[in-house]
C-alpha cells in the first residue's frame, strides 16, 4: 500500500537577513511539533527539484516573509499553478513550481501562500518583534489548514 | 561619436546584472561591460565573528553554492589552525564537494541553458524556459531534476540539510557517512549515470547545428586557472594552482593558493561591484583568465576516472592546445558530472568514509589562513586574517564570477560585433548575448554578495556617452 500523500509545509528564505528567514523559522517549528501527515522543506530560495516532492503532497503552504505594504496581518491565499513565472532565479514563484509539478510529475497539489509581513532585512539572524508575531500566528494558521486537509 | 548598447535584463542567471556595449566613430562595437550594481558586503558582514562561525555564516551568501563556501570557509580554518585534517575528513569533504558540482551543473546545463540551445535561439524568451523544455523534451526535463536531486541528496545525507550545512568545520567535518547513507547514494547511482550519458550525447548531438555559437561564444584566447594534483589531473578540493595558456601550456604550476595575492591582483570598475582578477605577472590586458568546467578541463591532462577520461579526450580535440570556446563550457561541465559521479561510485567503497577520526583540534596558530576550493563556477577563496582569539579583522572572498568578468565582457562584446549592424539592438542579439553570459553560469549573489534578483539592461553607448539604445527585459 502506498504511504498517503502529505500536507507539505515549505518554509524560505535568508535566515541571516533577519525576517526574510522568517518562513524558514516557521517551517522549523512546525517540524519540531511533529504533525501526522505533515512534512516539513525548508529551502533558502524555491528551486526546480521542488517540483517533484510537491506532486507527491496532497497539499502545500509556501510559507514566507513579505513587506506589502497593504499587508498589516498574515495572508493565506489559494495559489494556482501557472507556466512561465520566475522559476530559476533567486525569487522562484511558487506558482511556476506547481506548473512544474504538474507538467513533469502529473500532479499539482492544492496550495496555499502564507505571506507574513515584516519590516527588516538586515543582517543577523533575530527576527523583529512584528515578525515574530508573526510566527506564532503562521504555526496556528498551519495546524488549522492542515488538520482540515488531512481530515 | 561613440556609442553605447544596454541590455535589461539577462534572466536565468543567479542575480541579476546590467550590460553596456561601447560603438565607436564608426559605429562598430569597441568594447563591452558586464556590470554588477548591487552589493551586500558579506566581508564586511563577518568581520568581528569568530573563525568557528565562518562555515555557518558563508554558506549563506549563496542558496545555489553554499556547499562550496563551507569547505573553502573550512580550507581556510585548517590554515588558521594549521593542521593536516584526518584522511577520512578529507574524503567526506571531497564527496560532498562532488554532490555540489553535480546539482549545480545540473541546474546549469537542464534548466537554465538548454532552453536556448534545444528549443532554438530566437524561440520567444516565454518558450525559450524550463516550461517549454518540459513540453518539448519532458523526460530530459524531468531526468535533469532528478540528477540535481541525487546531488543534493549526497549533501543533505553527509550535511544533514541540503541547503548551509555547517558540516564542514575548521580541521575536519562533524560526522561520518553511515551505511544507510551510503546505500541511499548508491541506489542513485545507475540513473545518475544514465542522464549524464543521455546530456552528453544530446550536447554533442546538438552541437553540430551550433558551430557557429561556438565560433563567437566567447571564443578567444585567454589564460585558463584552476586547481591541479600534483601529477596534473583534475583536482576540485584542495591540491595547487596551475595558469595555462590558450595554446595549451602551462605558465605557472603547482602555485601554494595561501600565496595567490602574489599572483591574483583585483582591478575594479566604477560602474560595477564585480571586481575583475587578472594574473599578475603579466597584467591586462594579457593577464585575462578564465576559472570553472572549461578552465578546470584545459589545465588537466586527464580526470582520473574512466568514462570521463575518455570524453576528456574527445573534448581537447576541440582546441589546439586548449579549448578556447565559452560555448564549451556547456561541454565541459557534462564531463565533470560525469567524472563527479565516477568519483562518488569509487568513495563509497572507501571504508574511510565510515572513519570516526574526522577532525584536528587545535588553537589560533596563524593569525591567517586562506582557502581554496573549485566551486562549480570557477576557484573560490577564502582569505581571513584573524585575532589571536580567531575573531576575524580582515575577510576577502575572490567568487568565480569575479574571475570569469573579463571574459564575459570579451564574450559580450564578440557576440555584439557579430550580430550588431545598426544603433538598434536586435533580438537575435539579445538572447545570443544572454547565453553567452550563461555560458558562465555566473552567480552573481556569491561575486556581490547582492541579494534578491538584480534587474539588468543592456545599453548601446554612443561615443561621447549618449545612449542610443536601452532593452529592458522584465
Amino acid at each position: 500500500m502506498s504511504e498517503p500523500r502529505p500536507f507539505l509545509v515549505i518554509g524560505y528564505g535568508n535566515t541571516l537577513r533577519r525576517d526574510d528567514g522568517v518562513g524558514v523559522r516557521v517551517a522549523e517549528a512546525v517540524e519540531a511539533l511533529n504533525l501526522p501527515g505533515v512534512k516539513v522543506l525548508t529551502r533558502h530560495q524555491l528551486v526546480p527539484e521542488l517540483a517533484e516532492p510537491l506532486s507527491r503532497a496532497r497539499a502545500a503552504v509556501f510559507v514566507d516573509a513579505t513587506v506589502f505594504s497593504g499587508l498589516k496581518e498574515l495572508e493565506l491565499s489559494e495559489i494556482e499553478a501557472r507556466k512561465g513565472g520566475q522559476i530559476l532565479a533567486h525569487a522562484a514563484d511558487p506558482r511556476s513550481l506547481l506548473a512544474l509539478a504538474g507538467q513533469l510529475f502529473e500532479h499539482c497539489p492544492q496550495a496555499w501562500s502564507l505571506a507574513i509581513p515584516v519590516e527588516d532585512f538586515g543582517f543577523g539572524d533575530h527576527l523583529s518583534t512584528r515578525a515574530e508575531g508573526g510566527v506564532v500566528a503562521a504555526i496556528r494558521q498551519i495546524r488549522k489548514l492542515a488538520s482540515q486537509k488531512l481530515a | 561619436m561613440a556609442k553605447r548598447i544596454m541590455i535589461d535584463p539577462v534572466t536565468r542567471i543567479e542575480g541579476h546584472a546590467k550590460i553596456s556595449i561601447y560603438m565607436d566613430d564608426a559605429g562598430k562595437v569597441s568594447d563591452a561591460q558586464f556590470h554588477v550594481v548591487e552589493f551586500r558586503g558579506f566581508e564586511k558582514f563577518c568581520e568581528g565573528r569568530p573563525l568557528g562561525e565562518m562555515p555557518g555564516i558563508t554558506p549563506r551568501i549563496c542558496g545555489i553554492c553554499p556547499v562550496s563556501h563551507l569547505l573553502a570557509s573550512a580550507r581556510a580554518g585548517d590554515a588558521i589552525l594549521a593542521v593536516n585534517i584526518p584522511p577520512a575528513a578529507d574524503k567526506l569533504r571531497r564527496l560532498m564537494n562532488l554532490g555540489q558540482i553535480v546539482q549545480s551543473h545540473a541546474l546549469s546545463f537542464f534548466h537554465l541553458s538548454a532552453p536556448d540551445f534545444l528549443l532554438g535561439w530566437d524561440t520567444a524568451p516565454a518558450q525559450r524556459n524550463v516550461f517549454g523544455l518540459a513540453a518539448a523534451h519532458p523526460e530530459l526535463a524531468r531526468a535533469g531534476i532528478r540528477l540535481r536531486q541525487f546531488g543534493q541528496e549526497i549533501i543533505e545525507i553527509l550535511g544533514g540539510r541540503k541547503i548551509h550545512p555547517a558540516w564542514a568545520v575548521p580541521g575536519g567535518v562533524r560526522s561520518a557517512l553511515t551505511n544507510e547513507g551510503r546505500d541511499k547514494i548508491r541506489a542513485w547511482l545507475p540513473e545518475a549515470f544514465a542522464t549524464t550519458r543521455l546530456a552528453l550525447e544530446l550536447f554533442k548531438k546538438t552541437l553540430k547545428s551550433h558551430e557557429k555559437e561556438a565560433l563567437i561564444f566567447g571564443n578567444f584566447p585567454s589564460l585558463f586557472m584552476g586547481l591541479v594534483t600534483p601529477d596534473g589531473s583534475w583536482e576540485h578540493h584542495g591540491g595547487k594552482l596551475r595558469f595555462t595558456d590558450s595554446g595549451g601550456n602551462i605558465i605557472a604550476d603547482q602555485l601554494d593558493p595561501q600565496r595567490y595575492a602574489e599572483f591574483i591582483s583585483e582591478s575594479s570598475n566604477q560602474s560595477s561591484y564585480l571586481k575583475s582578477p587578472f594574473y599578475q605577472p603579466l597584467g591586462l590586458p594579457g593577464g585575462m583568465y578564465r576559472v570553472g568546467p572549461l578552465a578546470r578541463l584545459n589545465i588537466c591532462r586527464r580526470m582520473g576516472v574512466p568514462q570521463a577520461d575518455e570524453e576528456l579526450e574527445q573534448f581537447k580535440k576541440f582546441g589546439h592546445g586548449a579549448v578556447t570556446s565559452s560555448f564549451l563550457y556547456h561541454y565541459a561541465r557534462l564531463i565533470e558530472v560525469l567524472a563527479s559521479v565516477e568519483f562518488v561510485e569509487a568513495y563509497l567503497e572507501d571504508n574511510d568514509l565510515f572513519s570516526e577520526k574526522l577532525r584536528a583540534d587545535a588553537g589560533i596558530n596563524n593569525l591567517r589562513g586562506v582557502g581554496a576550493s573549485e566551486a562549480p563556477r570557477g576557484t573560490l577563496f577564502h582569505d581571513y586574517t584573524v585575532d589571536a582569539d580567531g575573531i576575524l579583522k580582515k575577510v576577502n572572498l575572490i567568487i568565480a564570477t569575479g574571475q570569469n568578468n573579463l571574459a564575459m565582457n570579451r564574450t559580450v562584446a564578440q557576440i555584439a560585433k557579430h550580430y550588431l549592424h545598426g544603433n538598434e539592438i536586435p533580438e537575435a542579439m539579445l538572447n545570443r548575448i544572454e547565453h553567452g553570459i550563461r555560458c558562465y553560469d555566473p552567480c552573481l549573489s556569491c561575486s556581490t554578495h547582492a541579494i534578491g534578483q538584480m534587474p539588468l539592461h543592456v545599453e548601446l553607448v554612443g561615443p561621447g556617452g549618449d545612449i542610443l539604445d536601452e532593452v529592458t527585459r522584465s
